[in-house]
């Protein structure tokens, strides 16, 4: 891991608090997306190529979700920050699995505290229900500031500890090279993993399953050509 | 949508468990239980929570209850077209092409592109949205289904299928080309016993699970036996 210089660090807790926000809050504007969240931190800590190769792991995870309605699932942005932070400035195929099982704890955690979030604004409503009930349109803003903030909140706490966690694993967990490899390839195997099983559930039985085969046809001849 | 004459008969007994608490809200959700019941197969997650929706409080003439119960339903199979149309299709599709993208090396121009394809659909469907809503007032339901939706998810849907696709063994190369084809194909077997794992054990073992089940005990494994 990099030592990252405060103002780096502070940048980094600024971009997992917007992607954390961005995934359900506000604005929805797909900066959430790890590919994205990857790539831009692995820029603001000095290492475009790590926040690539962590974004597009963790990519193939978030593809395996459809975040309909009130189902439950991990918040891999902050997670990708912090896992990108932890793989910058070392050779990737040693740095990533390591990264990988960083990441997916903060994400699972960032989950956990998604339904916190939930849980604290459904008590918020309930304490302004007479306000509610009366029909004020500034407890409803108030509602709506609070709900913002506290998922903000969130974000950072979950950002902050996630390069926490980076910190003291690139200080203090040394790996050997034949298992921090180990950890990658197990890493990848499962980011496939979950890829090609969302891809299954959401195709289903019908014509979208022929396409999802014409295209994994044409991206074997691709990745040969290459 | 079907169950149409099952939710007739059953509209005879909406009063069954009236209560002063919700009312008819209990017999209009076992009326409209076989009018959800496609929801089932489509989307599982929403099902549910239409059910749980379907049993809330109600009141009104209990032979005017079907005009009710039937925009209920209707409402609940027009919510789930979002869904299909945004992270069931046109995200996964965009996704995909990201990850196509940054593999081929247009790291920026992926990432901007996507971002920028994507706001650009979802800003135009909320103008859209937003008219179409004040314009149609209560023929909402009407004016979605001649809209342009339905055959927006026709196409989008596939295309995201041969999308997805297409980047899994794009993606699948760029990582495993730089570590060698033996370890390569380690991952890949670590790939399709997940696969296979976790649609074995659904949702009690997913595929985030799975891999910090591996990750762990790849580290155990070789703190046992060095």
């Amino acid at each position: 891991m990099t030592d990252l210089a405060p103002s780096s660090a502070l940048l980094l807790v600024i971009w997992g608090t917007l992607v954390a926000l961005d995934l359900v809050s506000v604005p929805q504007a797909m900066i959430a997306r790890p590919v994205v969240a990857g790539a831009v931190a692995g820029w603001l800590a000095g290492d475009v190529e790590a926040g690539l190769r962590v974004g597009v792991l963790f990519e193939l995870f978030a593809l395996d979700v459809l975040p309909v309605g009130a189902v439950r699932y991990p918040d891999y942005g902050p997670a990708t920050v912090a896992a990108t932070a932890l793989a910058a400035d070392s050779p990737w195929q040693f740095a990533l699995g390591q990264s990988a099982a960083l990441g997916l704890a903060i994400a699972v955690l960032g989950g956990f505290g998604l339904q916190l979030v939930r849980r604290a604004n459904a008590r918020a409503i309930q304490h302004y229900s007479a306000a509610l009930a009366a029909g004020e349109s500034g407890a409803i803003r108030r509602l709506q500031y609070g709900s913002l903030l506290r998922d903000a909140m969130r974000g950072a706490g979950l950002t902050a500890l996630g390069l926490a966690c980076a910190w003291v694993l690139g200080h203090y967990a040394w790996l050997d090279r034949s298992t921090a490899l180990g950890l990658t390839l197990v890493a990848v195997g499962c980011g496939l993993s979950a890829v090609i099983g969302g891809a299954l559930r959401s195709a289903g039985r019908g014509p979208r399953l022929r396409w999802l085969g014409a295209g994994a046809l044409v991206g074997l001849i691709a990745a040969a050509l290459r | 949508m079907n169950g149409g004459w099952r939710a007739w008969l059953r509209l005879f007994a909406v009063q069954g468990t009236w209560n002063y608490e919700r009312m008819l809200g209990v017999g209009m959700g076992y009326a409209a239980e076989p009018l959800l019941e496609d929801l089932k197969t489509v989307d599982p997650v929403r099902h549910t929570e239409a059910v749980v929706r379907s049993a809330e409080f109600f009141n009104c003439n209990p032979n005017l209850a079907g005009l009710a119960l039937g925009a209920t339903a209707r409402a609940e199979y027009d919510a789930v077209m979002g869904d299909q149309l945004f992270w069931a299709g046109l995200v996964p599709l965009l996704v995909a092409a990201a990850l196509i993208g940054v593999v081929l090396g247009v790291t920026w121009w992926a990432v901007v592109g996507f971002l920028v394809l994507y706001n650009l659909a979802r800003i135009a469907t909320g103008v859209w949205a937003l008219r179409t809503g004040l314009d149609a007032g209560m023929g909402i339901g009407t004016a979605i289904a001649q809209s342009w939706i339905s055959k927006a998810i026709e196409w989008v849907g596939p295309a995201a299928g041969f999308g997805i696709g297409a980047a899994i063994p794009l993606v699948a190369a760029w990582y495993l080309e730089d570590i060698g084809w033996p370890a390569a194909f380690g991952a890949l077997a670590v790939a399709a016993t997940g696969v296979a794992v976790t649609r074995w054990f659904g949702a009690s073992l997913t595929t985030v699970r799975f891999t910090l089940l591996a990750l762990v005990l790849l580290v155990l494994f070789r703190w046992m036996l060095p």
